[in-house]
């Protein structure tokens, strides 16, 4: 358990920087946790990737596979990668609020 | 012969039958039954981990650290020589040979300087300070006795008294399978293994 | 508190005297401390208890108080140490938190000690203990509950591997070109990393591409593709070996001639180098790893590669246990010089490369994230003075924590698997 500070609001995160407790999440967190990340300003391609992951985890538990997340966006693979550098997985789900999904990630 | 010979005599064999015993263990062990399919020579492999890799430039170790890898080396060559003499010396007191004039002097320079070596090796372990947080008596002990144990070869050789050498070599007869000294056999298996998991794996010779 | 009971288990492990290797690797260690330099953790932060030595003092000094005469007669004497609490979680941070396994510090030991097999050792006993980094635990219970280590759902993965399928027909502009799955009498059954299917499936392409320029007749297996042995991180042999026995009789059910292992370190380690030994037997089928394969096809003229369509230059990420504990250093070099213009070497590298830090499980624990990163320092260091604008390697931990790391230190570069760079350099429909 650790905190992280983004402009001087603290979360509770894992030791990878992921959200301790889900539920915490909102709007307001994902901007800030995208921001620590370097992406400045979230755009609407954002938003729908971190809807829907969000959609997922709260229907399933876990994180969706990439497949779902382009077919249900629309975006390209090599959108998401772009518009989340650190991958769908330390990238966009992180920003989602989601813990971190176990394995080689 | 008096008593003291005897007493070294009965610590060398101490010595001797506890390192025996553990070399019949290494060998009934014997090499791993590993079932995979290899894709190197365990043979060349163990031949590398011996020669080569053995080498100051294959190794951090030594090519990091030359002064503690120079020490090292003078140092084991001194316990090397203070074991010779001791053969010697006991030799020498059941069959009256005499030791050829060359052989003090010469013996007596080398164990000097491995001596100097030891005691570097051990002010390096208490003076660093990691490395003094990773040792242990033992560490200190092992080193402390086999350089107590050249000096003494240095000086016996010179006919110092005979009864502080005979209590120091059966001293360090008695640590050597007890200590970390007793690397000495384990050093060659643990070479061999090193050697079989590379060379089977293709890794060594490189 | 750890009880008597797993006391006594922890311990019995370290009385085993027909091991082989085991008792020859406790009393070999003379703490002389030259280690040091060659591990990432005491690079990093200079500190006595990331010494290897101290790791293997950890557990030689259990063994001589439990195991040994003169530890039982003279404890104060020999370095010896109680298992307790304390013992017990000190032992969860250097075994887990502070070795990646990654066995340089054997190959530059003055003696010859295998440091990280001892480190295997420490692992095992936590495992007896069942005190192991929950986050690991996790990942290889997913895996032996659905096969998987990221719990893939069987028709999800089957519909990631047809959307692959639709996106290689696309860029071939062939509708023959498969992905088969679950096909009987292949030649080859291929294996994945789950992240693969699940975050980052265009490596499934590129692969997929590969064996169709071979003309390869292989498949996927959809029940049992998964090649990481999380088990093998765990110290758990007995989850290790279900894991490696999924991969073994899946190859017999599909009638594989040969079970081609993904770009995965420590998977194709579990399953080449130690999955016979977990098993009890010899493999009659070859496994390999997909490096070699693509090596094979690359001699025998099966697939052809130009190079000039890799222009930037490139390095190469030499996995720990697919070089240092796998000896491909040379296959890997002609690989990756097959298929690109400009390739440079790191310093140091070969069999004497610094881990990623992503090594030994240590990707998968959210415990040791920061130190992950610190340790990782050296390698983004590395990379960042050889210039280059991609890394290559084939091991998707590895991509994983480069990936990360070249976040974190701004390091402008592409990571890529091997399959990856081979596929952007290949040529098809040559006669």
């Amino acid at each position: 358990m650790a905190l992280l500070e983004i402009e001087g609001v603290s979360f509770e995160v894992d030791g990878d920087g992921f959200l301790t407790n889900p539920s915490l999440w909102n709007d307001e967190v994902a901007t800030l946790f995208a921001k620590a990340d370097g992406i400045e300003a979230l755009t609407p391609n954002h938003w729908a990737v971190i809807r829907m992951i969000r959609t997922h985890f709260d229907e399933n538990g876990n994180a969706p596979m990439v497949r779902a997340l382009c077919k249900e966006t629309g975006l390209k693979l090599k959108e998401i990668y772009e518009l989340f550098p650190l991958g769908p997985a330390r990238g966009a789900c992180r920003v989602a609020g989601l813990p971190k999904p176990d394995g080689c990630v | 012969m008096e008593w003291y010979h005897w007493m070294a005599l009965a610590t060398l064999l101490f010595c001797k039958t506890l390192f025996v015993i553990r070399l019949i263990e290494i060998i009934k062990r014997g090499a791993p039954n590993d079932l995979s399919k290899p894709s190197g020579s365990v043979a060349k492999g163990v031949r590398y981990s011996y020669t080569k890799a053995m080498l100051p430039q294959n190794k951090e170790s030594a090519y990091l650290h030359p002064p503690t890898f120079g020490a090292g080396l003078i140092f084991h060559g001194g316990i090397l020589i203070s074991i010779l003499a001791f053969i010697w010396f006991i030799l020498t007191a059941i069959f009256g040979w005499a030791t050829p004039e060359i052989i003090p002097p010469l013996c007596c320079l080398c164990l000097l300087g491995s001596s100097f070596c030891g005691v570097a090796i051990l002010c390096k372990r208490v003076f660093k300070r990691a490395l003094r947080a990773l040792s242990c008596a033992d560490d200190y002990l092992s080193t402390a006795i086999v350089t107590l144990f050249q000096l003494a070869t240095a000086g016996y050789f010179y006919h110092s008294d005979p009864l502080p050498y005979y209590a120091i070599a059966s001293l360090f007869f008695l640590w050597l399978p007890i200590g970390k000294t007793r690397h000495l056999l384990y050093f060659f298996a643990a070479r061999y293994q090193l050697g079989f998991f590379y060379g089977r794996r293709g890794t060594w010779p490189q | 508190m750890i009880t008597q009971e797993q006391k006594e288990k922890a311990l019995a492990i370290l009385a085993d005297r027909a091991d082989p290797k085991l008792q020859t690797h406790l009393n070999s260690c003379v703490r002389c401390g030259l280690c040091a330099d060659s591990c990432i953790y005491y690079k990093a932060y200079g500190e006595a208890q990331y010494i290897p030595a101290a790791k293997v003092n950890m557990i030689t000094s259990l063994y001589r108080r439990y195991h040994t005469t003169e530890g039982k007669l003279l404890p104060g004497l020999v370095g010896t140490r109680k298992l307790n609490e304390e013992t017990a979680q000190k032992m969860v941070d250097l075994f887990f938190g502070s070795c990646t396994l990654c066995g340089r510090c054997a190959k530059h030991c003055s003696i010859g000690v295998d440091i990280p097999f001892l480190v295997g050792k420490g692992r095992e006993m936590l495992a007896a203990m069942e005190i192991i980094p929950k986050s690991l635990q996790a990942t290889a219970d997913m895996a032996i509950q659905t096969g998987n280590n990221m719990g893939i759902p069987v028709d999800e993965f089957r519909d990631t591997i047809q959307w692959m399928e639709e996106e290689l027909q696309e860029e071939l502009g062939d509708a023959e070109a498969q992905i088969p799955l679950d096909e009987t009498n292949k030649q080859i059954l291929y294996t994945l990393n789950p992240r693969e299917p699940k975050f980052f499936p265009l490596s499934i392409a590129a692969m997929a591409k590969i064996f169709h320029a071979a003309k390869e007749s292989w498949t996927i297996s959809s029940n049992y593709y998964d090649v990481t042995n999380y088990g093998f991180f765990c110290g758990n042999n007995a989850q290790a070996s279900v894991m490696a026995r999924n991969l073994y009789e899946e190859t017999y059910r599909l009638q594989a001639k040969r079970l081609v292992l993904g770009e995965c370190g420590h998977g194709t380690r579990a399953i080449r180098w130690e999955g016979p030994n977990w098993l009890k037997t010899t493999y009659d089928f070859d496994a390999l790893s997909a490096l070699e394969l693509i090596g094979e096809y690359i001699r025998q003229g099966r697939i052809h590669l130009d190079k000039s369509l890799n222009q930037k230059v490139c390095t190469l990420h030499d996995p720990c246990n697919l070089v240092r504990n796998g000896g491909l250093l040379k296959e890997m070099r002609f690989v990756v010089r097959s298929a690109v213009t400009h390739f440079t070497e790191m310093t140091p590298c070969g069999t004497d490369n610094f881990c990623c830090g992503g090594g030994g499980g240590n990707l998968a624990m959210s415990e040791y994230n920061e130190r992950r990163l610190k340790i990782g320092k050296i390698k983004a260091d590395q990379i960042r003075q050889t210039g280059v604008k991609v890394v290559i390697t084939p091991c998707h931990n590895c991509v994983d924590q480069l990936t990360q790391l070249n976040h974190t230190y701004k390091l402008g570069v592409e990571i890529k698997t091997v399959a990856e760079i081979v596929a952007d350099a290949l040529i098809i429909n040559k006669e």
